[in-house]
């Protein structure tokens, strides 16, 4: 019983994802209150029937009370969780009981997350954007809700299954010395190679980020030295697309016994204890081969809901987009100073469960700059305006829109006036000149807001028409040729055939349980993130029906699990409410949470003043929206000139443990695992 | 009542009532369908914003849900919102009070009304909006008191500091009620004293309820000075109409000993689950004496008057006697008519009833032995306080009535649960659920800042002999009580500056604390929104036992039984920490502190 759904102030849906549970049970409620007879008309309408009412009160509510909903609850437990964001409303609906109120807000951040790497700028205008999620066509809106729809299931296995998701931090494979070496070949080899190729056949781009992922973990991530860093947002986003297109099958995927006992000779360790079942020959064979180039890819995950939602999917058959054209996205530079600048995305799949991910810049994207501060400068006017106080001198100097005029002057002259939109452009800026700034124009008051609004979309569709069309047109998709992507893929896939099995194998046994046993007796789980950098270390926690994890299968280990789940969801609510320490005596288990910052040196720093949120903001992560960022900057603010680190470590301990040890032990391991943090990531 | 403080506007920011029935259509204006808001002062266009908005949000939730909307959130405020009929509740409160919390409120407001109002469908017939109006406002301000930032977090009864009294005094105040119980029309009672609780037989729930009566008299005393000398019948005894629910009743009727088996008869399906238990005072130590769980040691000086009671309410829950010629399955008799006019005011109604209880018991049952009436206490119920059913009560009536009206007893008996929800109530009362509240009689006798609240039988006011017998047998020992416990003296004020505590009795609906009312300052602030914090996540999670939270300035130490939960706080100023994990962190110490500093309040953690 679940639901997701975008609608526009005027209760259009621009987009929906429910879950078969969910489609029935609206349809049958549907059904009754209608006449016999009648057919039943499009889910799509059958929900925007439904939901109406409620989408129609929350714009009421906003525009009369200033106050918006934020969630109901029922008594038989369904949760609705609503999020205003600009001109669009997201709801999300859980009546399984299998979701609580903050993962259900943290979706619609995800979503929001996912619109923005998609489409940029294109988000800021509210009509651009309803566009933009509701093609006229109708088979290009099925083909973008299909896409969005399994970007979302996607985003739920991981959020459901894999750690590194649960606490929106990237995980590393912990093989130093491999991990060396593959950066030293991606920098070295390919991306030489691929940026000293003919401008034709790289048509123009210039790869700036590459990463191998096994899974969803991180074997190695180069970045060129021109380019700025990743955000662990965008890295997070960008491995669920990745794991959209390449699904890993974590039933699978499992290699041979032969080639498990012969790397677990090869240096992690502890690990030989384990010796897996025998996989099935059948899909076995097939798993090493390279899947063909242009195959449809499969949706593998063998999660009855997932598999069911995909069944819903497939009822209108749309034709997979050519892999080798690569994905826009739009990533932030600088630390958030710039954001959505356009880049393309090249997944290639190496071996199932291995992608190879290749970031390039694509031309131009200076506009992007250009065009952000105008849409800034606009925004504030748009504000100034509305309060009334555009005319007062300090606005005018804060504002200086003469400064803008002439940039912006000089912007649309280098533009060219050929192309429409820049005519458009250039009609509703001339409007705007002669009202704003003219002898005879009404000059600065609230009737320039439309202008305002206007010249906003104008940019916005600019923006969209350079970055978002563009591969569209006549001259054919610009990218990195099929032949240069190809010459990439065999390139890694030779450096790391003698590995592939190696990794596949150590990516769900990253690091195990056992080894920590002897040093920590009654330790049963531990989760350590380094906020500053985004990374998880934590022993391996895959449960599936086949294989057994450390922790066994079946009930104790789902409990575990469950625990574990839950304490993550328990602590950030503390942590919303400034609470940075945490311990809980729960059933047979004792739980810890810490949370602190140090400086580059390892030294700790004093606890600080946590803001206090409300309940209903933003979630405490950092996939939909980059909470630690925040925390980081704020708490920086009295530590000015030394770079400042956030880690956090959770624990499960055994209840019979004495608190005392207990506490012990996680000063150990948080000393412990300082250590391999200090490996750079890039 | 309008003199009443208001509760803090800032953490209850609205509460309405709004009657769905009244606006069907397009142009029916939403105005029509308030019944009740607060803060009354609100600008009616807001009202109707606030009322039409969320009323229609809900009933679309509900729909798509299939289920009723309980709780509603706005970026700045909470509510709490029931749905029943065609009138829709809400309660909003800010947004840092636990949800839990505000649902509770809402739940215990709506209640309180039921309690002295009856059904609400009913009472908004019989009762102009204005003086149902002036009872919502007097409810919330009870409910929402300003004493104590915790009150929102727990909603608790006043009590006497067990620690500073004699528990013989708390003995003697147990006695007294069980010695009125010796009179069959007393069904329970509590005892306060300056608007704190004494002892109690009534659930906390109930104690609750009554308490609010005794406080709106008390301050209406207090307003025309005239606190009657305690000797006067006339004036330190009062009364008034009450409603009880079924489960409520039920449990107040059902012998000590097999309460548990017995309320479980009742399967009322939204009643909020009943602990289970009659007798009880505060003090730890004389309460055990009063336990249900030992009945024999604890009810001696009961034994004798109650077992002709007890033995009346057995033959009740048992199926159906020999004697009978017709099944238990047949179905329930129309509610015979009713032996007097009802009046359409609630007090009238009252009133009548009194009379017509007068008249019926005397035809009825005229010639016997006072001592056959014990029998009729468990009846007035099945028909929803019709007086006429008292044809059919006594044992020794049975033999003599005719047979309409014996198979009516005998079905009656057999089908209890059933008939309480089926029997249509005659008249007035509407077919919903409400219908099946119980009228009751609230007896009161001041005796200064003492009060003995009973809960008697409507009838019990036209029975001179009951009254006067419960009137004075107790009026010498409540003169003895009220002198002992004036004379204590308030319990020392503790040194400030040691540590926060808060221990609450999740059965007894007690809190023990030293957060002071009147500081809602900065030493006390941290330790009840953690509280409020950990109380959220206590209701929420069974499993859990004990945690520590610390932010960089406040540590809180909270930890839970079965029974209840128990919050602490070191103050002085732990030093300043890092976060990171280290053993010696003044933190997690708490624990043993509090072990040891709660030892005097008479909390135990062991």
């Amino acid at each position: 019983m679940k639901c997701l759904l975008i609608a526009s102030e005027s209760a259009e849906i621009l987009f929906h994802w429910t879950d078969q549970e969910f489609q029935q049970n609206v349809q049958e409620k549907y059904r009754s209150s209608q006449e016999e007879g009648e057919g039943l008309p499009a889910f799509e309408d059958i929900i925007s029937t439904l939901f109406a009412p409620i989408i129609i009160s929350c714009g009421t509510m906003v525009y009369r009370q200033g106050d918006s909903y934020t969630s109901f609850t029922t008594e038989n437990n369904h949760i609705y969780v609503l999020c205003q964001f600009d001109e669009c409303l997201y709801i999300a609906v859980n009546g399984d009981g299998e979701e609580k109120e903050d993962d259900l807000r943290r979706k619609l951040y995800v979503m929001r997350k996912i619109t923005e790497v998609m489409f940029g700028m294109v988000t800021l205008s509210g009509s651009l954007l309803r566009k933009e999620l509701r093609p006229q066509d109708t088979e290009q809106r099925v083909r973008l809700w299909k896409h969005l729809q399994s970007l979302l299931d996607t985003y739920n296995y991981l959020r459901e299954n894999d750690q590194s998701f649960l606490v929106e931090a990237v995980e590393r494979l912990i093989h130093p010395t491999l991990c060396e070496q593959c950066i030293e070949f991606l920098e070295r080899r390919l991306v030489q190679q691929i940026n000293s190729s003919s401008q034709v056949e790289r048509a123009g781009e210039e790869v700036l980020h590459t990463f191998i992922l096994v899974h969803t973990k991180l074997l190695a991530f180069y970045s060129s030295r021109t380019a700025s860093t990743l955000n662990t947002s965008d890295l997070l986003t960008l491995i669920i697309m990745a794991q959209n297109m390449y699904p890993s099958n974590v039933e699978l995927d499992e290699p041979s016994p032969e080639v498990q006992d012969a790397e677990s000779t090869s240096g992690s360790g502890p690990e030989s204890f384990y010796t897996p079942e025998p996989s099935p020959s059948s899909r076995d064979s097939s798993s090493s081969e390279q899947p063909a180039r242009g195959s449809t890819p499969v949706f593998e995950f063998v999660d009855p809901d997932i598999q069911m939602a995909e069944d819903s999917l497939h009822t209108l058959e749309i034709s997979p987009p050519d892999p080798s054209t690569p994905r826009r996205v739009f990533l932030e530079l600088k630390d958030g100073q710039l954001p959505m600048v356009p880049h393309s995305m090249y997944c290639l799949p190496l071996w199932p469960g291995i992608t190879l991910v290749l970031l390039t810049k694509v031309p131009n994207i200076q506009l992007t700059r250009s065009v952000y501060s105008f849409l800034e400068d606009f925004t504030k006017l748009e504000k100034c305006l509305n309060e009334g106080q555009a005319g007062s001198g300090a606005a005018r100097g804060q504002l200086n829109m003469h400064n803008t005029r002439s940039k912006l002057d000089k912007f649309i002259r280098d533009l060219g006036p050929n192309e429409l939109q820049c005519v458009q452009l250039l009609n509703v800026w001339t409007e705007f000149k002669n009202r704003a700034f003219t002898r005879g124009g009404s000059g600065f008051n609230k009737d320039l807001i439309p202008l305002c609004k206007s010249m906003k979309t104008q940019l916005c569709s600019l923006y969209r028409q350079r970055f978002l069309t563009e591969s569209g047109s006549a001259d054919g998709p610009r990218c990195l040729s099929p032949a240069l992507q190809e010459r990439a893929q065999t390139m890694v896939q030779e450096k790391l055939m003698d590995w592939k099995d190696f990794l596949l194998v150590k990516s769900k046994r990253n690091i195990t349980m056992v080894s920590y046993l002897e040093e920590f007796p009654g330790l049963v789980h531990f989760i350590w993130v380094d906020r500053s950098s985004g990374q998880i270390i934590a022993p391996s926690l895959s449960i599936t029906e086949r294989t057994t994890s450390e922790l066994g299968k079946g009930p104790v280990a789902h409990y575990i699990k469950s625990k574990v789940w839950g304490l993550v969801r328990t602590t950030r609510q503390y942590l919303r409410k400034g609470y940075s320490t945490v311990t809980l005596r729960d059933g047979d288990f004792y739980f810890c949470y810490f949370l602190w910052f140090e400086n580059e040196n390892g030294y700790r720093l004093e606890a600080g003043d946590i803001p206090i949120l409300p309940d209903d903001s933003l979630p405490i992560g950092m996939l939909g929206y980059d909470y630690y960022r925040k925390l980081l900057r704020y708490y920086g603010k009295n530590h000015q000139g030394e770079a400042v680190k956030c880690y956090e470590l959770l624990t499960v301990h055994l209840g019979v443990i004495p608190t005392e040890i207990i506490l012990q032990h996680c000063r150990q391991l948080a000393s412990k695992l300082w250590e391999p943090s200090r490996n750079p990531l890039l | 009542m309008a003199e009443l403080t208001l509760p803090d506007s800032r953490r209850c920011q609205y509460f309405f009532l709004y009657d769905g029935s009244k606006v069907r259509g397009e142009g029916d204006p939403t105005r029509q369908g308030i019944c009740y808001f607060y803060p009354e002062e609100t600008p009616s266009d807001k009202q109707d914003l606030l009322c039409s908005q969320l009323a229609g949000v809900g009933r679309c939730v509900s729909e798509l849900s299939s289920s009723r909307v309980s709780t509603l959130r706005l970026r700045r405020c909470k509510f709490a919102i029931r749905m029943k009929d065609d009138f829709f509740w809400a309660l909003g409160c800010s947004v840092d009070t636990p949800t839990v919390s505000v649902c509770e409120l809402l739940d215990q407001l709506i209640d309180l009304f039921c309690f002295y109002n009856g059904p609400v469908r009913t009472s908004y017939e019989v009762n102009s909006q204005e003086t149902l109006a002036a009872r919502w406002t007097c409810f919330l301000s009870h409910l929402l008191p300003g004493h104590s930032p915790l009150t929102y977090i727990f909603s608790c009864l006043r009590t006497m500091d067990s620690t500073n009294v004699d528990p013989l005094l708390l003995l003697k105040a147990a006695l007294i009620l069980q010695a009125c119980q010796r009179c069959p029309l007393v069904l329970a009672g509590c005892i306060l004293f300056k608007g704190r609780v004494v002892s109690t037989q009534l659930s906390p729930e109930l104690t609750m309820k009554v308490m609010v009566h005794e406080s709106e008299t008390y301050n209406k005393a207090q307003r025309t000075n005239g606190t009657s000398p305690p000797g006067s019948f006339g004036c330190a005894v009062s009364s008034t109409g009450v409603f009880l629910t079924p489960p409520e009743l039920q449990h107040l009727q059902s012998p000590p000993v097999n309460k548990d088996s017995s309320s479980h008869s009742t399967p009322q399906k939204d009643a909020p689950p009943k602990r289970t238990r009659l007798s009880r005072t505060l003090s730890d130590t004389p309460s055990s004496e009063s336990e249900p769980s030992d009945p024999s040691s604890s009810h001696s000086p009961l034994k004798l008057s109650f077992s002709p009671h007890l033995s009346e309410l057995d033959s009740v829950f048992s199926p159906a006697p020999t004697q009978s010629g017709s099944p238990t399955c047949s179905p329930p008799p129309p509610p015979p008519p009713p032996s007097s006019q009802r009046r359409n005011s609630h007090e009238a109604q009252e009133e009548s009833l009194d009379e017509s209880c007068y008249y019926s018991f005397h035809d009825s049952a005229g010639g016997d032995s006072q001592g056959e009436s014990f029998a009729f206490k468990a009846n007035p119920r099945l028909n929803g306080g019709d007086g006429s059913e008292f044809d059919f009560s006594g044992p020794s009536a049975n033999k003599t009535m005719s047979g309409d009206n014996e198979v009516c007893c005998r079905s009656t008996k057999g089908h209890m649960t059933e008939v309480k929800r089926l029997t249509p109530p005659p008249q007035t009362f509407g077919s919903n659920e409400k219908s099946s509240l119980i009228p009751m009689t609230l007896y009161l006798h001041r005796v200064n800042s003492l009060v003995l609240v009973l809960l008697v039988e409507p009838h019990f006011f036209s029975d001179t002999a009951s009254k006067e017998e419960v009137y004075h047998s107790s009026l010498a020992s409540l003169n003895g009580l009220e002198a002992h416990l004036r004379t204590i003296s308030p319990a020392a004020p503790e040194p400030p500056g040691q540590y926060l505590f808060a221990h609450y009795d999740c059965i007894q609906n007690t809190l023990a604390t030293n957060v002071s009312g009147r500081a809602v300052g900065a030493p006390e602030h941290p330790f009840v929104r953690a509280t409020s914090l950990l109380h959220s996540h206590f209701c929420g999670t069974e499993t859990l036992q004990e945690a520590i939270i610390r932010s960089a300035g406040t540590a809180v130490y909270g930890t839970r039984s079965v029974a209840q939960e128990t919050f602490f706080q070191q103050l002085g100023g732990p030093p300043r920490n890092s976060g990171i994990p280290n053993h010696q962190d003044s933190a997690f110490s708490l624990p043993s502190k509090a072990r040891h500093r709660l030892l005097k309040h008479g909390v135990n953690l062991l």
